[in-house]
């Protein structure tokens, strides 16, 4: 760490850590980037996949156990008949969101540094949406079957779905989310795809990555239409992130329970999702650019932003956390207020004071800059953050719903087996995606990153001294 | 007479605009430029206007949206009325995150069909890949292109004078497709 601190400019202090570092060209920028596709696997990879691996075994086996048993394999039940399915649902859809966060809305406001991490934090988009798609799923029991009543088709019930319910609002949000995440991924992927078809050795790579980089040419007409379609898909994707956890969020608002009939469901939703995902990224990707050997473009500057992301977004939850409160206690009603009350000292009074710690104790941390830019620490509160949300989740929904208006209703959920193997499952199903992305993929955007370097060399972003560690002059060294 | 390709390969993306822009005033219309990124200038020497890609993407938005509210609203309060504690059956505010949601989907296939149609994609064999040097564009190099139907020798000349306007790399390559046809 003690070189990119070297690095960063006394004078402005708006400048600090540059987002690209050492002398590169684009030739040495494309070798560094593409190195760890090129590179075989060394044993920590071989490692990390089998223990992937063995968590997807875990997914399929939870899967299987609930197909054959059903879902009374899980611990739900009434009053709580949502429980580790939703939870962890809404846990995933959240980690998602910063990827889109980072693609779309860092492209809109022109923030240069998001190209180093946008790649990657896609492909964590998408592959947490995979995960979190698993839950409602199989939560319908035979999924097989699940088409009938989720999407609008003539079928010979001549029956249709309910529009006005938020399930069907979300079945809509998530599946175009997942829909646009892969389309703005693979758009933003074809030029590299063309970067490694033409730097492939052996003969399969060349086929596989000529095939899905659809004959990119890297021409002017090709650059100018991608263009756009890039930024108004970015555009699009802006309101789409948001409308996305408002609906998962109206999956609770809308119904009359205390607890969940909330205005500021929405935005606490989505404040939530942003400040969980910019987690799952630091967590991930702490490890990645040193393993994949790209701190010369993911540097202390990225880690810095994203640590600020998370204090901010953090401190928005907290505040959504305030006014629910103080919403139940002003409102005057003596249900909304007593459920409240259970959450900080009934049953599951634990797992709320462990929320209250992660999320909004010690993000409060990041104030400091030391901490900021350490890379232990922020590996560590990262991870405090998604325990932190999976706790949010857990206590709005089982404890909005274990303790109904009479007290005949009151019943404790605990989660059996079967739940935590498919929680488990996920996080490993989650993690060979991962890997395989790493292996096979370029986890940077790396034309993206040559037109920012170029950008800065040009001068566009003089007022940014601090962007770009030197101007390099223009072309490169013949070849 | 067959088609050929002449290809030059430029030291930066100053000097292939440049070069771009003299060959478009010559009156050459296929100019076309490779580089591992875009290019800032490079549409107007090209002469692209305003991609119709916008275009595209806000009809298949518009047709998506409508899709999507007619949907609800045929589905729910035409074919099989569902009345949901007696909001009205053709309910606006219910309707809106699936007509949303439906114009956000409609609206990017649109966006990514129409700039693969108009960029002629997918096209996995291009006679400029034939050009030596040119797998570069994708990593660091600058390459014009242009093709022109003529004989050999003609197409020798262009090239030379593309070589004179400082290219480091010129190649002239025929296009098989057009032998391929006849």
């Amino acid at each position: 760490m003690a070189t990119e601190h070297a690095h960063a400019a006394a004078a402005d202090p708006l400048a600090g850590v540059p987002v690209l570092l050492g002398n590169h060209t684009d030739e040495t920028l494309t070798d560094t980037l593409f190195g760890h596709v090129w590179r075989k696997p060394g044993f920590g990879w071989y490692a990390l996949f089998g223990l992937a691996l063995a968590g997807f075994g875990l997914f399929v086996l939870a899967i299987a156990v609930t197909l054959y048993k059903g879902i009374g394999a899980w611990g739900n039940n009434i009053p709580v008949g949502w429980a580790f399915g939703i939870i962890n649902f809404v846990w995933w859809i959240g980690i998602g969101h910063a990827g889109t966060l980072i693609s779309a809305i860092l492209l809109l406001f022109q923030q240069k540094w998001r190209t180093s991490i946008n790649r990657f934090a896609e492909a964590m988009t998408i592959f947490a949406v995979i995960q979190a798609l698993v839950f409602p799923v199989i939560h319908t029991g035979r999924p097989w079957y699940a088409a009938y009543f989720l999407f609008p088709y003539p079928s010979t019930n001549s029956i249709w779905p309910q529009f006005k319910s938020p399930l069907m609002w979300d079945v809509f949000a998530v599946s175009t989310y997942f829909t646009i995440s892969l389309l703005f991924w693979f758009m933003g992927l074809i030029p590299d795809l063309a970067s490694l078809r033409d730097r492939s050795k052996g003969k399969l790579q060349k086929i596989v990555y000529g095939i899905l980089s659809l004959g990119w040419r890297g021409s002017g007409k090709h650059w100018h239409n991608w263009k756009v379609a890039y930024l108004i898909m970015a555009g699009i994707s802006t309101p789409l992130v948001l409308s996305v956890h408002s609906v998962v969020s109206f999956d609770f608002a809308v119904a009359l329970l205390p607890g969940w009939h909330a205005t500021i469901f929405p935005p606490y939703f989505v404040a939530g999702a942003v400040f969980s995902g910019f987690a799952m990224v630091v967590t991930w990707i702490v490890p990645a650019r040193r393993f994949l050997g790209l701190k010369d473009v993911i540097t202390m500057r990225h880690l810095e932003n994203m640590n600020k992301i998370i204090l901010v977004t953090g401190l928005i939850v907290s505040y959504g956390y305030l006014m629910e409160h103080f919403i139940a206690w002003y409102s005057g009603n003596e249900y909304e207020w007593s459920v409240f009350v259970n959450r900080a000292t009934g049953p599951y009074a634990g797992v709320y004071w462990l929320m209250i710690t992660c999320n909004v104790v010690t993000p409060n941390l990041f104030w400091f800059k030391k901490i900021r830019t350490s890379i232990p620490a922020m590996w560590i509160l990262s991870i405090l953050v998604n325990i932190g949300m999976w706790c949010e989740r857990f206590i709005i929904i089982v404890t909005s719903l274990h303790r109904g208006f009479v007290p005949s209703t009151w019943e404790m959920y605990y989660p059996t087996w079967v739940d935590f193997t498919l929680f488990a499952g996920t996080i490993g199903f989650f993690s060979t995606l991962f890997l395989l992305f790493m292996r096979f993929l370029p986890a940077v955007a790396t034309a993206e990153v040559k037109e920012a370097r170029h950008e800065m060399e040009i001068g566009h972003v003089h007022h940014h001294p601090g962007l770009m560690k030197a101007g390099l002059p223009e072309g490169h060294a013949a070849h | 007479m067959s088609r050929y390709w002449v290809l030059a390969e430029f030291a930066g993306p100053k000097a292939l605009l440049t070069a771009a822009r003299i060959l478009r005033d010559e009156g050459l219309a296929n100019v076309d430029l490779h580089s591992p990124h875009p290019i800032d200038g490079a549409d107007e020497v090209l002469g692209l206007g305003a991609s119709r890609v916008r275009w595209v993407g806000l009809v298949g938005g518009l047709v998506g949206a409508v899709t999507g509210y007619v949907t609800c609203w045929y589905t729910n309060a035409i074919n099989f009325p569902i009345d949901v504690g007696g909001r009205p059956l053709n309910s606006a505010p219910a309707f809106i995150p699936v007509t949303f949601e439906a114009g956000v989907l409609f609206g990017a296939f649109a966006l990514l069909f129409s700039m693969l149609a108009i960029t002629g994609l997918p096209a996995l064999y291009h006679p400029v890949f034939e050009a030596p040097g040119f797998e570069r564009v994708s990593v660091d190099a600058y390459w014009l292109s242009f093709s022109i139907r003529s004989a050999e020798d003609r197409a020798n000349e262009v090239a030379e004078r593309v070589k004179a306007m400082g290219a480091t790399r010129v190649s002239v390559v025929k296009d098989p497709r057009l032998e391929a046809m006849r």
